[in-house]
């Protein structure tokens, strides 16, 4: 196992791609956050006046930087199957599983780090920027604090959410193995669920909300009306792990059931 | 020889085309996708269409709700139209005038909670811009029936106006003691006219209309009516007239006294939200006629849905299949190398650039448009069926629902196919595709972020790429209706053929770029 | 149908501080096979990308017929190439390969045939090319190159990943379309390929022309053809073993 850590890890390393696509994680996701927070005006008394959650817009550019974690994932395994790099690999180091999940690894602790820079600049961009949005102590809003225990909760949850995002695209990509039928089937996934939500209503659109898995693991970043929810935060967040993990396991099947 | 170039040149594209077409057509797999996509668009048009079951509780009949849709009139060209206004009417045979002037217009406005059923104990006093009042002819005071009208109103001054849609400007200003408006129709055969004149003597001709197939006798007389505010609140409105005259005034066989008053499309079912009833007092030449409704074109206070929106969903999903072919189409080349073969093949890459265009564009076109063809009536049965309203769409509106879809994901494919030939990288260019062309769609609350407002969707389905679902706008606007005409009264801000534009240039910009690149890099 | 020649003069294009092609010149003759050898790196793919319109130069004209491959009428029917057989989309089955370059080139689905059974791809022509041998996909881009019966062939590598019963085939099959008075150009890293197949070889390193003579003429001091290729390319190249010719694009 520790041999094959190291080999995925060198793979991930020497791709050109990783180091910028990291990168670009950090900056989409702090930028989009950065770039809402600045957009806001939220007038006091005006509808949903004093319903807003500071934490949760500070974080919302998760809802784009996501894309950059599935693409990256996506490729990790993808762009072996493209350049029959694949066999080699499977050759290497024939338990087929310990490959994936070495894989699997490197990827979730490389977007954990980025994840973790992104959260922290998100949070940030929150802190300074939100007050001037009409978010500020004179309006009943705290400023955006680490300190703040279900502030704390959507920071490592946002964290945790986007390493589980980037398994179950790791997965769905070994499943496709092509890379842009693996990327159109994550940002389809990912997207067309909420929107799908938006259009419909009632009990339907509670329960799309409670079992896709952006709806439902980002629910992870609500600091407020929590009990109005769809589902409860950690139980979204349970939600899309149960999506990676069965994604990863169909995935381990299919590798180790066909052909290389 | 210049033309022999041209048709080499035309000869040579065709070639191209051919290829292209052997080679998009030869992998199964984007032939599979390209007609599921065409699958979730009826799929999805059916889900969201089934979706919709309206049930209603008009103003009039507030505690007992039915399912189905209230009744919206069809006025002369079938198009929706609000008909619903207090109508003291006089028999008119063969040719002749009414006269009336007009010395007040006053009214009330709803002040209550906007979820009650408004009655007069809530109300403040105002006249709203569109209230009216004067003279009108009709053949029929059936809902919807053809009319010819003079009028005062509230806010916009004296007007002519015919057939719900028809308007033309008469004399400014509000009506008030001071300033009495005098008014005339004129009927001369088919023929109505208006006049204005604020002294009785000296009169100006607005306009005239041409009613076909108008009976000898007609109804002529005086109406009052007041529309919903820009705010929602219900109006009424009573207009005071004095020296009201109709020649020939005494006819063989009518009514004693000739005049009737009566209240038209004030029904249980009506759509129209009115405030108080009806009612009319004469004496002598002097009436004072309240009224409450609208003649004007329906809007989305008709209800909100046309079966184009229940595409919607499925289009976005079409949208990324397209995306995902359209960007194969070029990616896979450069990946395999085999773009070498396809410029050895052709070495204008311009060509080549043209011929995956089309094709991929035409692909995309017969997929969205038959989709959207074979949705479109598959949803208005459904949504007839769950007793929904829909606004009647011409043959032209529907067709040009149809083309703009087959539009919208043709020009999205075209674009994702020169994304691909800019960055040769698939994944990279799905990315992009689905951020720049999918989610600017998303625009509702809890997406985007908790901030998302209306005027953030406004601003997104104008400039970004969304704006192409423009093409799914039917809900009729009118001048002549005072009604925020939003996104989230469901109406888009571009009209369809400037939504398609942006759209168009989205995809330009990247063809453009992506051309330039082409002519430029070692293949 | 224009003379069958092919005419390389003065070449120059670099990669960046790379020097890919310096000066590069060099004629063939119809009805003769050439040879075009060189070490890896030494510039023999980008002189046909060159030739066929692929990639841009700084200097120098690279001319097929007395004319430069992008103002070619249907080129295919003039310059046949195979360069690199691994270019095919794995999902579409050779025959449709092989269609489409016809359409471009408004040749007909009777000349597809005619190329699958003169390369003897036979059945396997139906099935998706991403099943295909080395071997096969060879036969397939020789199928291509041959689909207009152009008088000039341009071969990048051909024998790569045949077997010895496929190389003995491409020989006499190279060997017969210059019989037949066709212009045919064949790269290869390995000069000992080309002594049953070429009348002629250009040897180049570093994008220049080290020697330009028959066979015979190479060997007459009676040293082998590997001796006198080592001695030719000796400095020549950055590296004396190694993968495939790449360069950084």
């Amino acid at each position: 196992m520790t041999d094959a850590l190291r080999a995925e890890w060198t793979k991930l390393r020497t791709l050109t791609g990783t180091s910028w696509l990291l990168l670009a994680a950090v900056v989409v996701t702090v930028a989009a956050s950065a770039a809402i927070a600045a957009a806001t005006h939220v007038s006091p008394g005006g509808p949903g006046g004093d319903s807003q959650d500071p934490t949760k817009l500070a974080l919302v550019g998760v809802d784009l930087g996501q894309a950059v974690v599935a693409v990256l994932a996506v490729l990790a395994i993808s762009e072996e199957y493209a350049t029959g790099m694949i066999s080699v690999s499977l050759a290497a180091m024939p338990r087929r599983v310990v490959v994936l999940a070495a894989k699997a690894a490197n990827i979730t602790a490389l977007t954990l780090i980025a994840a973790t820079l992104a959260t922290a600049g998100c949070l940030i961009s929150g802190r300074l920027l939100l007050p001037s949005a009409g978010l500020d102590q004179a309006h009943g809003y705290a400023l955006v604090s680490i300190t703040h225990g279900p502030t704390l909760r959507a920071a490592v949850g946002s964290v945790l959410y986007l390493g589980l995002i980037a398994l179950l695209s790791l997965g769905i990509a070994t499943i496709a193995r092509d890379t842009a039928v693996s990327t159109g089937i994550v940002l389809g996934l990912l997207y067309l669920p909420p929107l799908l939500a938006q259009l419909v209503t009632g009990s339907l659109r509670r329960h799309l909300e409670q079992i896709a898995p952006m709806s439902a693991g980002l629910a992870i970043q609500a600091t407020r009306h929590t009990k109005t929810l769809p589902i409860p935060p950690w139980a979204g967040l349970g939600v899309l792990a149960a999506w990676a993990a069965g994604a990863l396991l169909i995935s381990g099947t299919a590798l180790t059931i066909r052909d290389a | 020889m210049t033309t022999s170039v041209t048709s080499s040149r035309n000869g040579e594209f065709l070639a191209a085309l051919r290829a292209e077409w052997t080679k998009f057509r030869s992998v199964r797999g984007w032939m599979i996708a390209l007609a599921f996509a065409g699958l979730m668009i009826v799929l999805f048009t059916y889900l969201q269409a089934n979706g919709k079951h309206e049930g209603y509780c008009t103003t009039r009949n507030p505690n007992s709700c039915v399912t189905g849709h209230p009744f919206v009139p069809s006025g002369p060209g079938g198009e929706a139209v609000a008909d619903t206004f207090r109508f003291v009417a006089h028999p008119l045979i063969g040719n002749g005038t009414i006269t009336a002037r007009i010395t007040s217009l006053t009214g009330r406005i709803w002040a209550g909670p906007a979820n009650e059923a408004p009655s007069l104990a809530d109300t403040r006093p105002g006249v709203t811009a569109w209230a009216k009042a004067g003279l009108l002819l009709t053949p029929s005071t059936k809902q919807g029936s053809a009319y010819a009208a003079i009028m005062a109103t509230g806010g916009h001054g004296v007007r002519f106006q015919e057939d719900y849609t028809h308007d033309q400007t008469g004399l400014p200003g509000p009506i008030l003691g001071a300033a009495p408006r005098w008014l005339r129709l004129t009927r001369t055969g088919g023929t109505i006219t208006g006049y204005d004149s604020t002294d009785g003597t000296t009169w100006r001709r607005i306009g005239s209309a041409h009613l076909s197939d108008l009976p000898n006798r007609v109804d002529v007389g005086l109406f009052a009516t007041s529309p919903v505010t820009y705010g929602g609140s219900a109006t009424q409105a009573t207009a005071n007239f004095d020296h009201v005259a109709v020649d020939p005034g005494a006819t063989v066989g009518t009514a004693p006294g000739g005049w009737l008053g009566q209240n038209i499309g004030t029904g249980l079912d009506d759509f129209y939200t009115t405030l108080g009833t009806g009612s009319d007092q004469r004496s002598a030449d002097s009436f004072a006629v309240t009224g409450s409704g609208d003649i004007a074109p329906a809007v989305a206070l008709a209800g909100g849905d046309t079966a184009s929106d229940s595409l919607l969903f499925g289009l976005v999903v079409a949208v990324i299949f397209l995306i995902v072919i359209g960007t194969m189409f070029i990616t896979t080349e450069y990946r395999r190398g085999l773009i070498r073969t396809t410029f050895a093949a052709t070495p204008n890459r311009s060509s080549v650039l043209a011929a995956k265009v089309v094709v991929v564009g035409l692909g995309g076109f017969a997929v969205g448009a038959v989709a959207a063809a074979a949705a479109i009536p598959l949803a208005q049965h459904v949504m007839k069926g769950n007793g929904d309203y829909l606004f009647p769409a011409g043959p032209f509106a529907t067709v040009r629902t149809i083309a703009g879809s087959g539009a919208l994901v043709a020009l999205t494919a075209i674009a994702a196919l020169g994304i691909g030939t800019i960055l040769r990288r698939s994944a990279g260019t799905i990315l992009l595709g689905v951020v720049v062309f999918v989610l600017p769609t998303f625009t509702g609350p809890g997406i985007i972020g908790p901030t998302s407002s209306g005027s953030v969707a406004t601003w997104l389905y104008r400039v970004t790429p969304a704006a192409g679902f423009s093409v799914l706008g039917l809900l009729p606007r009118s001048g002549l209706v005072s009604y925020p005409y939003t996104m989230a009264n469901g109406y888009y801000p571009l009209p369809p053929w400037a939504g398609l534009l942006v759209l168009c240039a989205y995809a330009a910009v990247a063809l453009g770029v992506a051309r330039f690149l082409l002519l430029r890099r070692d293949a | 149908m224009s003379k069958a020649t092919i005419e390389v003069a003065g070449l120059r294009k670099r990669f960046g501080q790379t020097v890919a092609l310096d000066g590069l010149t060099f004629t063939t003759t119809p009805g003769s096979v050439t040879g075009f050898v060189g070490p890896n790196g030494a510039g023999k793919s980008t002189a046909m990308r060159v030739l066929l319109g692929l990639d841009a130069v700084e200097e120098g004209t690279a001319l097929i017929g007395g004319r430069p491959y992008a103002s070619l009428k249907h080129p295919m029917r003039h310059v046949g190439s195979l360069l690199d057989a691994a270019a095919l989309q794995p999902s579409r089955s050779g025959r449709n390969h092989l269609l489409w370059i016809a359409r471009s080139q408004r040749l007909g689905k009777q000349r597809v045939d005619e190329v699958i059974e003169l390369v003897g791809l036979g059945k396997a022509a139906r099935r998706k090319t991403g099943g295909y041998s080395l071997g096969m996909r060879q036969r397939l881009g020789i199928a291509a190159a041959m689909l207009g019966d152009p008088p000039v062939l341009l071969m990048d590598e051909p024998f790569n990943g045949m077997d010895p019963e496929g190389i003995i085939w491409i020989r006499s099959f190279l060997r017969g379309l210059a019989g037949e008075g066709r212009t045919v150009l064949v790269s290869s890293h390995l000069l000992s390929e080309l002594p049953d197949v070429a009348d002629h070889v250009v040897v180049i390193g570093r994008g220049r022309v080290l020697a330009d003579s028959t066979i015979e003429e190479l060997t007459a001091g009676g040293a082998s053809l590997e001796e006198v290729y080592l001695r030719l390319t000796t400095g020549e190249v950055e590296y004396r073993s190694g993968g495939e010719e790449t360069w950084p694009r």
